[in-house]
């Protein structure tokens, strides 16, 4: 799928679970990131999987504007680390309480000026490595509801392909709009 | 190893960003050629290593080092084989020894010191996850995993983590994988 088209597919859509190649993950989840911007969206990012300083690194390397983002640094907050102090970057604390971390993402949406937003979710299995599988279901559910009473908000959720037959995966595809595999 | 392994490990192991996590996939019967060759590359371009080996004791490791011309100096161990075949093994400057395998928060605490006090280049080669995931359970392991790359990318440290190709838990291996810049398959 080309970069252009991925934004075009977010368009009217509220919910869609984006299957990577674990191989090219964070390079595909760019691709996605980039094409979005490039459709005039902005969007809260939700890192489970690289702490922020490693995020905006990648992303200035690779042409993404991150001032158009929201990062939510929840990988630092899993493993205690001290957090990065930058505008863009959202500090949650370490206990990853789900309330904290939806309060987080409201807060977060209000700060983008366009009108065109999105929720990305770099990876729904990492978050349930350190959180119960009915914490992990609360949030998606609670994103999925949220998207679904919003104007022009798109929820992008990220799953390794070879994740994607978990159980609770599969029930959270049931629910998104489009499942695209990459 | 053959010539052109060697060269796709090379070529792999150029243009990576900036404390790179790379994931190294190869047979059992290629393993160890593969690591030392990675080890060399590495250690050649200026990068000193912690090594956490759950395959083969330091002694070894040492030798093989030695024969394959690979600067031992750079080279810290971190040995979870010995001490389960000699209670008594003891550490220097350049080892230290763990109970087993499945001490993974002793591993992470001993991987935190040595990366706060890194100097200069540093990689940590974990070989290998296959053999972690005889010792430990995948969940546990794979959420291990994520902890210490998460420090490392804070850090700046890189990292290569050695798996057999075939032989690692589908999930893991995915969970793993897509924490990684690359994966190498060699």
């Amino acid at each position: 799928m080309s970069e252009t088209n991925f934004g075009k597919l977010a368009n009217g859509k509220s919910a869609i679970m984006m299957e990577l190649p674990a191989e090219r993950y964070f390079e595909e989840a760019m691709k996605s990131v980039k094409s979005l911007l490039a459709s005039e969206f902005e969007g809260v990012y939700i890192s489970f999987q690289r702490p922020f300083r490693n995020i905006s690194s990648m992303f200035g390397q690779n042409g993404i504007d991150v001032n158009k983002l929201v990062v939510i640094d929840v990988a630092a907050a899993l493993v205690e680390a001290n957090q990065e102090k930058d505008p863009r970057c959202v500090h949650i604390s370490p206990e990853i309480d789900i309330d904290e971390l939806v309060k987080a993402i409201y807060t977060s949406l209000k700060k983008l000026k366009s009108e065109k937003k999105f929720i990305f979710i770099d990876s729904l299995t990492t978050i349930s490595l350190y959180k119960p599988l009915s914490e992990t279901l609360r949030f998606s559910e609670f994103l999925m509801r949220t998207v679904k009473t919003e104007k022009n908000l798109t929820l992008i959720f990220n799953v390794a392909k070879d994740l994607s037959q978990k159980r609770f995966i599969k029930d959270i595809a049931l629910q998104v709009d489009e499942v695209v595999n990459v | 190893m053959l010539k052109n392994e060697l060269g796709v490990l090379e070529d792999g192991m150029r243009d990576l960003p900036e404390g790179w996590i790379v994931l190294l996939e190869t047979s059992p019967e290629k393993v160890l050629d593969v690591s030392l060759a990675a080890m060399k590359i590495l250690t050649d371009n200026n990068y000193s290593s912690i090594v956490l080996s759950a395959s083969r004791p330091c002694s070894n490791l040492f030798s093989l080092y030695e024969k394959n011309k690979i600067d031992k100096g750079k080279i810290f161990i971190l040995d979870c084989v010995c001490k389960t075949l000699d209670s008594s093994a003891a550490d220097n400057a350049n080892i230290k020894h763990l109970e087993n395998a499945s001490v993974l928060t002793e591993m992470a605490i001993e991987l935190g010191k040595r990366m706060d006090s890194a100097k200069g280049k540093m990689f940590i080669f974990i070989d290998s996850i296959t053999t972690l995931l005889i010792h430990n359970k995948s969940d546990v392991l794979a959420r291990f995993v994520h902890s210490i790359l998460t420090k490392m990318r804070m850090k700046n440290v890189s990292c290569l983590l050695v798996s057999m190709e075939g032989e690692t838990n589908r999930e893991v291996r995915a969970e793993i994988a897509q924490l990684c810049d690359k994966v190498i398959n060699v």
